[in-house]
């Protein structure tokens, strides 16, 4: 019941938003939107609490069930997904991107929590995939007409190479899920993580894991197909970009887990090594590609890719700690992006552009607020110990070093090295763009006062930077979480 | 018993629905001839047929456990030339509505031409051709009824006098004598191959026992494809279609892409029915998955390139006939059902989509923008539809129906089909994005159309509030329409 309501109500006040409230003013629309996301995120501390579950036929034909729960691995996502729904709509009050009326983009928001809230507690593998195209439109539209306003072709394309990558994804996604289904004979993702593919024969699971994982690595991204996150992260409106980078990455990640980690073990072991390899190299291309890109946050975006490379070198080792190591690195990525990306979108309306060649004065001189925060998710990101990325990153690495007994561990070992040289690539940008921005190399004298975060930005900031520190502090909040879960899940040793 | 065949007029009701609307409107116009202008043709037509389709939903929830049938011979034989499952008359139906939405549209068009008592005929006698054929199980019955669903299409669309437009009926002429020859060479074939004069299973599987009877029946079934081919608009049989849909009246062409393309299926799905769990190996799948992934490719490619609606949904309909073929390749129980599931959906967001350009008057994409703020009925209806055709959520429908066509030939193991249909999915969401993103836009000022603004009559209101109900309902529960096609 309560889960329903989870779902229900973001849903209901995305839609009527987008649809009949579409000319709602501001003054009503941001504090409807941002009472929703409060009360779904209320729900979703319900949903854990309670342990509410639905579970009834809905397409019985195609074995789908209509079946909604959360467990030790979905909770730490759903909270993120709750709290970064409270943070996208709050932040409506610093900035609501001009393209269309300001209640469609609030219920677009709303619609993406929706989807993603949706994916997380899916516990059917075929109403997974459906959430996970719930949230392709409202997303499009978010890049497509509230993007950057400088170049209408850019937004064009960044929107439709999002929209196109990830219908690649998921057709691909389908058919690995309608095999798998088609070859065990449920789609109960619960069901199937017991059986574990033992129903199924090597090739059909190394088929069916190839799908699953080939599906899931667009969303991601693993490094190669990873070409339509930096266009759309760069084009999408500030809240558009922290949605795509706290939520709709993880979805990726989480499905990695639910579906080709648990349900075809074997298989997904088969294909672990390319995977490791992808993983490590998309950290040092990420951090490569960082230490000479010009636009903030277009760095930002690529350095995303590199996180994300964590996450998958964790999964590929096979071993508890790596899993738990990739939930961990998950959700400390979605707070340190979010932060991040919010700050840049705040820098962007500022000066118009986050260009890095241009000399501008001291970040920590003009606005303090913002150049601690652009410090503090700065040093999250290289990795500091003591902040949320720190543990997700060294248990990655630990974990590949030390791969499950059926994996080649030099193969894994050789990815930990290269991640770790990718980690060090990490310190290096942070610090470039430390220089550039927080210190900065123009005298401060012309610089005009009062453009520091006050109000909802100031609030939004103090929140993801604690979150930071805490995530950072306390890891166990999320590992002892996930432990039990992680634990039950068959495969891994 | 004095009677040779016997007749139960209930059952047959969905087919006689349309045939009494054809004598109202003959007896009406000859007592009265060119009273009001004619228009009191269409809502009689309409109301006959929606009459037609109250009785085959009615025949559709009776006959959920055995097919109602009729027109039964007496024993030993025992065959029955009407046999209508609740798939049948699902799609019974479905023909019938689609033909009374494509009635409105001529209506919303019938301020300009004198005519309507004709077209309203013309209308419904192809209704009834499509009607029966979905529950024909003989092969002249299923001829007869094919040809009736298409010849009085040709002259409809000769009727709107212009000179393209007797072109493309030209065009029209041409491929439906083309495909009616094929239709009888294979019927002939059938009937060599099985002995039978019907599509049974039995004979069929009898026939293909026989590896000299087996060629015969391979080559019937395809040149019966090849047949349906040119009416359901598959690649290489569709060079029509883009020709007509431009050049006939907007009516004309919803029931072109509407109600014919259901009936065409309709009559697919009794030849493939025949042969679902009978025959095997990759002759037949070739047969019918050729033309599927042809069409679905060029389909979708030559949509992509196209500025003017109705020949974007020319393309588009090539396209979607590749995906309600696409399941059937599997030749199981499960692709049956796949592909009605599949065509009632196409051919409601079409209709929604075509009653939409109706209200807009729109001849290029271009026209349509900002018509979710100039007209949100049919902008959001429009927008609904064609989620629906991309098979994206909101359009939750489209995705089931796809998810369902794919999985048949998955579990089929039929992997070159499922390949096209993953590349025909991102392609198509493609096409439809592209038309979709016009629709926000700002108002222009000073865009005031030529001619003034289009009729906004109740009758394409009515299309859009109904298909636009029956889409979002079917997308909550999908259930309901997989329970309505068996």
């Amino acid at each position: 019941m309560v889960v329903s309501l989870l779902l229900a109500l973001p849903a209901a006040a995305g839609l009527w938003l987008v649809t009949a409230g579409r000319a709602t003013p501001p003054r009503l629309a941001r504090p409807l939107a941002a009472a929703s996301a409060l009360g779904t995120a209320v729900l979703a501390v319900l949903v854990l609490v309670t342990g509410s579950q639905v579970d009834r036929a809905w397409l019985p034909e195609l074995g789908l069930r209509w079946s909604f729960a959360a467990d030790g691995i979905s909770a730490p996502l759903l909270l993120l997904t709750a709290g970064i729904g409270l943070v996208v709509t709050a932040h409506a009050w610093v900035e609501l991107p001009p393209g269309g009326s300001p209640a469609g983009y609030l219920g677009c928001l709303l619609l993406v929590e929706t989807g993603a809230l949706a994916t997380f507690t899916a516990r059917d593998a075929v109403l997974f995939l459906v959430a996970f195209e719930v949230v392709l439109v409202p997303m499009w539209v978010l890049v497509g007409r509230y993007g950057d306003r400088r170049d209408p072709r850019a937004r064009a394309d960044a929107a439709g190479r999002f929209v196109l990558y990830t219908a690649a994804g998921s057709s691909t996604l389908l058919v690995g899920i309608l095999l798998l289904v088609v070859s065990t004979g449920t789609a109960d993702l619960r069901e199937l993580a017991d059986g574990a593919g033992a129903a199924l024969g090597p090739g059909r699971q190394l088929a069916v894991a190839l799908l699953l994982v080939l599906g899931l690595a667009v969303k991601v991204p693993v490094l190669p197909l990873h070409t339509w996150l930096p266009p759309a992260h760069t084009t999408a409106p500030t809240a558009g970009s922290v949605l795509l980078a706290a939520v709709l990455l993880k979805m990726g990640t989480y499905g990695l887990v639910r579906l080709p980690l648990a349900t075809v073990p074997d298989g997904f072991g088969r294909l672990a090594p390319v995977l490791a390899v992808a993983g490590a190299v998309g950290v040092v291309w990420g951090g490569l590609v960082c230490l000479v890109e010009r636009d903030l946050k277009r760095l930002v975006a690529y350095s995303s890719v590199a996180h994300m490379g964590f996450v998958v070198l964790a999964l590929a080792s096979g071993s508890e700690t790596g899993v738990q190591a990739a939930l961990l690195a998950n959700v400390a990525h979605g707070l340190v992006a979010a932060l991040l990306f919010v700050l840049v979108g705040g820098l962007k309306q500022r000066w118009g552009s986050v260009d890095l060649a241009v000399r501008r004065p001291a970040l920590r001189e003009t606005s303090p607020r913002l150049g601690l925060a652009l410090v503090v998710g700065l040093a999250a990101s290289l990795g500091l110990p003591g902040l949320a990325t720190f543990w997700g990153e060294l248990l990655a690495l630990y974990s590949a070093w030390a791969p499950a007994g059926d994996r080649p561990r030099g193969v894994f070992v050789a990815a930990a090295v290269l991640a770790a040289v990718g980690a060090a690539l990490a310190a290096a940008y942070a610090l470039r763009v430390a220089g550039l921005v927080w210190a900065g190399d123009r005298p401060a004298a012309d610089a005009g006062t009062g453009t520091d975060a006050v109000g909802v930005e100031r609030w939004v900031l103090v929140t993801l930077a604690g979150a930071v520190v805490v995530l950072g502090v306390a890891p166990m909040l999320v590992l002892s979480s996930t432990a039990d879960a992680v634990a039950g899940l068959g495969g891994l040793r | 018993m004095s009677t040779v065949v016997s007749v139960d007029l209930l059952v047959l009701a969905p087919a006689l629905a349309p045939v009494l609307g054809v004598v109202l409107l003959l007896v009406g116009d000859a007592l009265a001839p060119g009273r009001a202008g004619g228009r009191w043709a269409l809502p009689v037509a309409a109301c006959v047929l929606v009459g037609g389709a109250v009785a085959a939903v009615r025949a559709a929830l009776v006959a959920a456990e055995d097919p109602a049938r009729t027109l039964c011979l007496p024993a030993p034989g025992d065959a029955c030339l009407w046999s209508a499952g609740p798939r049948a008359s699902a799609l019974q139906a479905g023909v019938l509505l689609a033909a009374a939405a494509a009635l409105a549209l001529v209506h919303e068009a019938a301020a300009l031409r004198r005519d309507t008592a004709v077209t309203a005929t013309l209308l419904l006698a192809a209704t009834t051709g499509g009607v029966a054929v979905a529950a024909a199980r003989d092969l002249g019955g299923w001829l007869v009824a094919l040809e009736l669903a298409t010849v009085p299409v040709v002259a409809l669309v000769a009727l709107r006098g212009t000179r393209p437009a007797t072109h493309g009926a030209l065009g029209l002429l041409v491929t439906s004598l083309a495909s009616f020859a094929l239709l009888v060479l294979g019927a002939g074939l059938w009937l060599t191959a099985t002995g039978e004069p019907t599509f049974s299973s039995a004979a069929a599987a009898g026939a293909w026992e026989d590896p000299q009877r087996r060629a015969v029946l391979a080559l019937a079934v395809a040149l019966l494809v090849a047949g349906l081919g040119f009416k359901l608009s598959l690649v290489p049989f569709h060079a029509w279609t883009p020709q007509v849909y431009p050049r006939a009246d907007l009516g004309t062409t919803a029931f072109l892409a509407g109600a014919s393309k259901l009936s065409a299926t309709a009559a697919l799905l009794v030849l493939v029915s025949a042969l679902a769990g009978v025959v095997d190996g990759p002759g037949p799948a070739l047969v019918l998955g050729l033309p599927a992934a042809l069409s679905l490719l060029l389909g979708t490619v030559l949509a992509l390139r196209q500025e003017d609606p109705a020949r974007l949904l020319a393309w588009s309909t090539v396209a979607q006939a590749g995906w309600v073929l696409l399941p059937l390749t599997a030749l199981s129980e499960d692709g049956l059902r796949a592909a009605a599931a599949y065509v009632l959906t196409y051919a409601t967001a079409t209709l929604v989509a075509f009653a939409a350009v109706s209200r807009a008057g729109a001849r290029s994409l271009e026209q349509t923008r900002g018509l979710l703020r100039r007209d949100p009925l049919a902008g959001g209806a429009l927008a609904l539809a064609l989620l629906v055709l991309a098979g994206l959520p909101p359009g939750v429908v489209g995705l089931v129906v796809k998810i369902l066509a794919v999985s048949a030939p998955v579990a089929a193991g039929v992997w070159p089909m499922v390949a096209v249909a993953v590349v025909a999915v991102v392609l198509g969401i493609a096409v439809y994005l592209r038309w979709l993103v016009v629709l926000p836009g700002p108002r222009r000022e000073g865009d005031a159309r030529a001619g003034g603004e289009p009729p906004r009559g109740w009758a394409s209101a009515t299309v859009l509030v109904v298909g636009t109900a029956l889409l979002a309902v079917a997308s909550v529960l999908p259930h309901l329409l997989l329970t309505a096609v068996g």
